[in-house]
């Protein structure tokens, strides 16, 4: 004689299951107007307007940039970025992997950077879920970045 | 003592420490109950705390669970070090209710001896965990995940801890609870591998992930009630699982389960765990999770669920 009861555990495990199923078929849509969804080239300028600024204010990361202007290291991040997101750019700058070679990115500084391009998101208004989505086209990116001295590791 | 001091250590800094490590945020996970990183109730393949490649990271942890006959508070410290190896110390406490205790004196003694006070079970835990392979979030293949290894090793304090009657005496001398239910060890070494991934953007732009564990274990009802029995001495294979999905960079919602075997039978037959849980992600220092478990079977608790509370705070 077992008694029967709806289990809330095993009824909520569906609905999220549910809820991710979900999410993945609309990000199809979205992801190939992420660079108008988002408003283009000049809220990409304004992010990483910020996001370099306190990139540059940061004792950490700034010895990585001394000497590279300003300018030029925001056309390359948004450039960059605008052609992973889909938007009608042209990425000339160096491979990543060429533009850190030998220069022994820390993870400590790489998860930093992103930190203030995250924080820059968000203060230019682009949603939690517009973050991420820009996040995911760059996470790749990482293991061209950190370590390029050719070991992969600290010393 | 030593959780009144942990949570009063988080009351009082938590707001005015700043982040030490360097990952991002909730990318460490909670804490299970068993010490290592992970969800409520199952370890993940990420090291604990934030700590970074160049980074040693320490946190300190407590969970609460009630299913009104049991109470299970856990609590310990893990160490991160540099986003390799985890080390992790969790003293569990399980207190089992007089009621419970009665009966399985009543079925032992058959009637003789049918009322006895309260007990608790205590178990230690010491993991270690090696991170074999990739990065759970930024993997150069957008589904290759994080791997590690890892080892949980448990002893039972109080596998033949005698279980006193209300007057004072012993009717079964030198039998803890896990000895008297047919368990054969007080200790044991559980192994497990676990593949995490964080998938940035997919659930509707959220963050998901995903978590699966296989465990070789010994153990019966984690350890808590002994380990092996006369019939059974085998590592068994069990499955783990977790699914969270991050609704912003503070919040996330997920689920869990995880089998079990049954060794012991009658009494305390084995099921498999599930849960639901929110985790809130303040800042890198404190992780706050709630959460509603269900453990299926204990000995007379037929349906062993309840709120359960984890706590992080990340040094």
């Amino acid at each position: 004689m077992k008694r029967y009861t709806i289990n809330p555990v095993r009824y909520l495990f569906v609905v999220i299951l549910l809820l991710s199923s979900a999410g993945g078929c609309s990000n199809l849509q979205t992801n190939t107007s992420l660079y108008t969804d988002i408003g283009g080239k000049e809220k990409l300028e304004k992010v990483f307007g910020l996001a370099i600024s306190r990139i540059y204010n940061d004792p950490i990361l700034y010895p990585h940039f001394k000497g590279v202007p300003k300018k030029a290291l925001r056309k390359k991040l948004v450039d960059q970025t605008c052609a992973l997101i889909g938007g009608p750019c042209e990425y000339t700058g160096k491979s990543m992997k060429k533009a850190h070679n030998e220069r022994d990115v820390t993870e400590v500084e790489f998860y930093r950077l992103v930190e203030h391009v995250q924080y820059a998101m968000r203060r230019m208004g682009l949603s939690y879920q517009q973050e991420n989505l820009i996040l995911q086209k760059l996470a790749p990116l990482k293991s061209d970045i950190v370590y390029q001295n050719g070991e992969g590791n600290p010393e | 003592m030593r959780t009144y001091l942990l949570i009063v250590f988080f009351l009082l800094y938590s707001p005015w420490v700043s982040a030490t490590g360097s990952r991002l945020i909730s990318s460490g996970g909670i804490t299970s109950f068993e010490g290592s990183s992970g969800g409520g109730i199952t370890p993940w393949a990420l090291i604990a705390g934030y700590g970074a490649k160049e980074e040693v990271q320490g946190s300190g942890s407590l969970q609460l669970l009630d299913t009104g006959e049991y109470q299970l508070k856990t609590v310990g410290f893990a160490i991160g070090l540099y986003d390799r190896l985890e080390l992790s110390y969790q003293r569990q406490t399980l207190s089992v209710s007089s009621a419970v205790v009665g009966n399985v004196f009543n079925v032992l003694t058959s009637g003789t001896v049918d009322s006895a006070p309260g007990t608790d079970i205590e178990q230690d835990v010491v993991g270690l965990k090696l991170k074999l392979w990739g990065d759970a979030i930024f993997s150069e293949e957008t589904w290759a995940p994080q791997i590690s290894l890892g080892i949980q090793y448990k002893q039972n304090l109080d596998f033949e801890t005698s279980l006193p009657l209300a007057d004072g005496s012993v009717a079964l001398p030198d039998q803890g609870i896990p000895l008297l239910l047919g368990a054969k060890d007080d200790s044991g070494t559980d192994v497990y591998l676990s593949a995490s991934k964080y998938l940035l953007g997919v659930a509707g732009g959220n963050n998901l992930l995903a978590n699966m564990t296989a465990r070789w274990t010994k153990a019966n009802t984690f350890g808590l009630l002994g380990f092996s029995s006369n019939d059974d001495d085998d590592y068994s294979l069990e499955w783990e699982g977790s699914i969270v999905v991050a609704l912003s960079p503070f919040t996330a919602v997920g689920a869990e389960w995880r089998t079990q075997t049954d060794r012991l039978d009658g009494l305390a037959k084995e099921e498999t765990v599930n849960d639901v849980f929110i985790a809130y992600f303040p800042n890198k220092t404190l992780s706050l999770t709630a959460a509603y478990v269900d453990l299926g079977n204990l000995p007379f608790d037929d349906n062993a669920s309840g709120f359960y509370l984890s706590v992080t705070v990340n040094l």
